[in-house]
């Protein structure tokens, strides 16, 4: 047997041991993990001690399309103290058009001092935006110890642009 | 002892008939060994985007109909995946129906192996495991190909086991209902595979190895058949089968290969009998390809004399077996496919072949005919309804031309915003058009310039009208590659025809439709002189600006997609308006030479960038505009994870 032969030939034979001994009919390793551990989430502590959120967000009209996407600066929480894995769920509320949207952040032991917050682009139809400008809401709530806190909760104003 | 010494002969014969019979089969299914590269090439490179799951929603009536066949009846009891009531389910005598039985049964094999190999392996890390064997294949075949089996053997294998390292690293548990759906898209990728070797083939034969291996490798990886890869829908096995005729038709009349496998007339039943097939897959589809391939065969062909013809007609029947026997079973008519069933979704977009047309013709018909005896008046009625029903698209879509316009350039050229459309998809654009999704076919547009050539060059000779339309007559039949081409334009034509009255749509992306004419523009790109003297002469620009175009492109294109306001509408938009400009431009060049050779330099690089274009577009809706499912491939998951939270 020639050298490359038997390389081609180990690396197929890795390639199947592996999927076979991991399987079902063996099952000697689990070796498919889910990427994120959702277990204990929401518990453990976090002190809260100043937060930063944006004054205005924006309606912007996506290119070349008649939708308008709002985009949501990020806020910010500084944390003197954080253990386990609590949450923090940053909430944006346009009541005279009927939304609200938000974004859970895990947050996991450790991780003091300032953290950064965002919320996900989103698309809202051209037909429900007719106006300048509207009021909203933006609300950061901390999840600990089984436990809700809103750490903010402030009004924003809503610029319709393009 | 002595036993033993007698069974090593036996093992030693074995070898070589193993051997024999496996590069029979390579010959038979993909051509050679570039053949096979190109096949697994574009199945390693489907896998990439293949995200497990259900695009559009009447991907659900196919992989609930494939859970009921795979039980062993056609009728679809119970909704696994989503809801009965989605497009292409339809009703008989209380019994529901799927449709595209050919694809279902298709997929089948499929949906026996993954169920096998998920009884030894995590379903979470077959694909894994898959995919790093195929590309294993890949290296060592490539290896082979360019006589480096050593080293290609060395990078296959490290990088075989590096992505399997990394994949098993990030993998996650994969739901066991997906197997289904699953095997549905695997289907499709191999599908797309055939489809790619076979214009390989095709054109290997036509123009050498190298064009073949360029054509193959375009039509998957820089046109929207590559969006189409993965999601199972119809519309790559029909193109699949359109090149699969399109390459028996050319080798029933090609006298020079000595080594045939088939007659020419067997070559010719097989173009017939693919065509059969394609009739239990899509029956509409199936008529226009069989319409052209009529138009272009009886005409040109080498002999219509009665023995060919009745070889030709009996594989046609033969083949149009299972599509006559699913019929009968379903309807109790063998001429109705499930497709010409009431619906029961409610809405359906799909109805260019559908029974609309036939049942309004049909019921009409009835308030003349109803007094004639039904014995007589049946068989006329079905007769003119089944004809007007055939033909009616075309003459629809004859009619598009003139008086919608407008369509026809929101189809080819530019759609931007409809609103009609985009109010189904959140007043987003998302729906290219041909021009927009696949830059590379606006380069058939030098055929425009070609022909003006060709017409000043031809110019000076006095010939007579007669004179040169028998020589246009003869030029067809006496060249395969000419009468092919009639072929594939008819196709493309009847194709566009079919489809244009229901066009601009929704849920289309880039004209799905016509997936077909994304691989008659590159066909008819290959065809050119000039473009080949372009890839021979600037091969190296070619695939260098291509490379730099994916590379550098896609990333530009994530950067200024992520970091602008643009949204999966805007996003779509900004691939359209730098295709359009990239194809526009290449179309320029291109048609400049065809008339002068000194443009062949930009040429290549345009050519290079408009590859590009279509690549990055299958690449960001892959991996980052069109998420709908647990990848394939854990690391493309992890990826693609990741882009969404940029």
């Amino acid at each position: 047997m020639d050298r490359p032969r038997v390389l081609v030939s180990l690396t197929a034979a890795l390639v199947l041991t592996v999927t076979v001994l991991s399987g079902p009919a063996i099952g000697l390793a689990d070796l498919t993990q889910p990427r994120y551990d959702m277990s204990g989430l929401g518990e453990g502590d976090a002190t809260v001690d100043r937060v930063e959120a944006p004054s205005t967000v924006t309606l912007e009209r996506g290119y070349q399309s008649e939708s308008y996407y709002l985009v949501v600066p990020p806020a910010r929480a500084y944390f003197a103290s954080l253990s386990g894995k609590p949450t923090v769920a940053y909430g944006v509320e346009i009541p005279e058009l009927g939304y609200s949207r938000s974004t859970t952040h895990f947050l996991s032991g450790g991780e003091t001092g300032w953290v950064e917050f965002s919320i996900a682009e989103d698309t809202l139809r051209n037909r429900t935006v007719s106006a300048d400008r509207y009021d909203g809401q933006l609300t950061l709530i901390l999840r600990a110890s089984g436990e809700k806190t809103v750490v903010h909760n402030g009004s924003v104003s809503v610029e319709v642009s393009g | 002892m002595s036993s033993g010494r007698g069974r090593v002969p036996a093992v030693r014969s074995l070898r070589p008939r193993a051997r024999t019979a496996w590069d029979a089969l390579i010959r038979v299914a993909v051509g050679d060994r570039l053949g096979l590269v190109v096949f697994l090439g574009t199945i390693v490179w489907s896998f990439l985007t293949w995200r497990i799951g259900f695009f559009i929603t009447d991907n659900y009536t196919l992989a609930n109909t494939l859970v009921a066949m795979a039980d062993g009846h056609l009728t679809v009891a119970d909704a696994v995946y989503g809801s009965l009531e989605a497009p292409g389910m339809s009703i008989h005598d209380g019994q529901l129906y799927g449709r595209n039985y050919g694809q279902v049964a298709f997929a089948l094999p499929f949906l026996w192996a993954l169920r096998g190999a998920t009884s030894v392996a995590d379903f979470g890390l077959v694909f894994t495991s898959l995919w790093s064997l195929l590309l294993l294949a890949l290296a060592v075949q490539v290896g082979r190909l360019v006589d480096r089996r050593s080293a290609l053997a060395v990078a296959g294998a490290g990088a075989v086991v590096s992505a399997f390292a990394v994949n098993v690293h990030l993998a996650e548990p994969l739901s066991e209902t997906l197997v289904p759906v699953a095997a549905l898209q695997l289907s499709t990728v191999v599908a797309a595979a055939f489809l790619a070797s076979t214009g390989y083939r095709l054109f290997a034969r036509l123009h050498g190895r190298r064009v073949g291996a360029s054509v193959g490798v375009a039509v998957v990886a820089a046109t929207p058949v590559g969006f189409w890869t993965s999601i199972p829908k119809r519309h790559v096995l029909s193109v699949a089968v359109l090149l699969g005729v399109a390459y028996a038709f050319y080798r029933s009349r090609d006298a020079t290969a000595t080594d045939a496998l088939l007659s020419a007339t067997g070559f010719r039943a097989l173009a017939y009998a693919l065509v059969g097939l394609l009739t239990w897959v899509h029956a509409g589809e199936a008529f226009i390809v069989f319409l052209a391939l009529v138009l272009a065969d009886l005409p040109t062909a080498p002999a219509n004399d009665r023995r060919s013809l009745a070889v030709v007609g009996a594989a046609f029947a033969v083949s149009m077996l299972p599509f006559f026997l699913t019929n009968a079973l379903v309807s109790g008519d063998p001429l109705r496919p499930p497709r010409m069933l009431s619906r029961f979704g409610e809405f359906s977009n799909e109805a260019t072949f559908g029974s609309s047309s036939g049942s309004r013709l049909g019921s009409g018909g009835e308030l003349l005919f109803g007094r004639l005896p039904r014995w007589f008046a049946g068989p006329i009625l079905e007769l003119s309804g089944r004809l007007s029903l055939l033909f009616d698209p075309f003459v629809r879509g004859t009619r598009v031309l003139t008086e919608r316009p407008a369509d026809v350039y929101r189809t080819l050229i530019r759609a931007g915003y409809i609103d009609s459309i985009g109010s189904h998809d959140d007043n987003q654009a998302i729906n290219l058009t041909v021009l927009e999704s696949a830059p590379i076919v606006a380069g058939v547009l030098e055929a425009v310039g070609l022909a003006g050539s060709r017409l000043r060059s031809t110019r000076g000779v006095d010939r007579s009208v007669r004179a040169r339309l028998g020589g246009v007559v003869s030029s067809f039949t006496d060249s395969p590659g000419r009468a092919t081409d009639a072929f594939v334009a008819l196709s493309a034509v009847l194709f566009f025809l079919a489809y244009i009255p229901r066009l601009p749509i929704h849920a289309q992306v880039t004209v799905r439709y016509l997936l077909p004419l994304y691989a008659v523009g590159v066909y008819g790109l290959a065809r050119q002189p000039s473009v080949r003297r372009v890839l021979s002469d600037h091969g190296r620009a070619v695939v260098w600006t291509y490379l730099g175009g994916v590379m550098l492109g896609a990333q530009l294109f994530f950067v200024v997609v992520t970091v602008g306001t643009f949204g999966r509408g805007g996003a779509l938009q900004l691939h359209a308006v730098l295709g359009i400009a990239v194809g526009g431009v290449f179309a320029l060049l291109a048609a400049g030479s065809a008339v002068d050779d000194r443009f062949d330099r930009a040429t290549a690089v345009a050519l290079g960038l408009s590859a590009a274009m279509g690549t990055n577009l299958l690449v960001l809706s892959g991996v980052v505009y069109f998420q709908y499912g647990p990848y394939a491939l854990p690391m493309v998951d992890w990826l693609a994870d990741l882009s969404a939270s940029a």
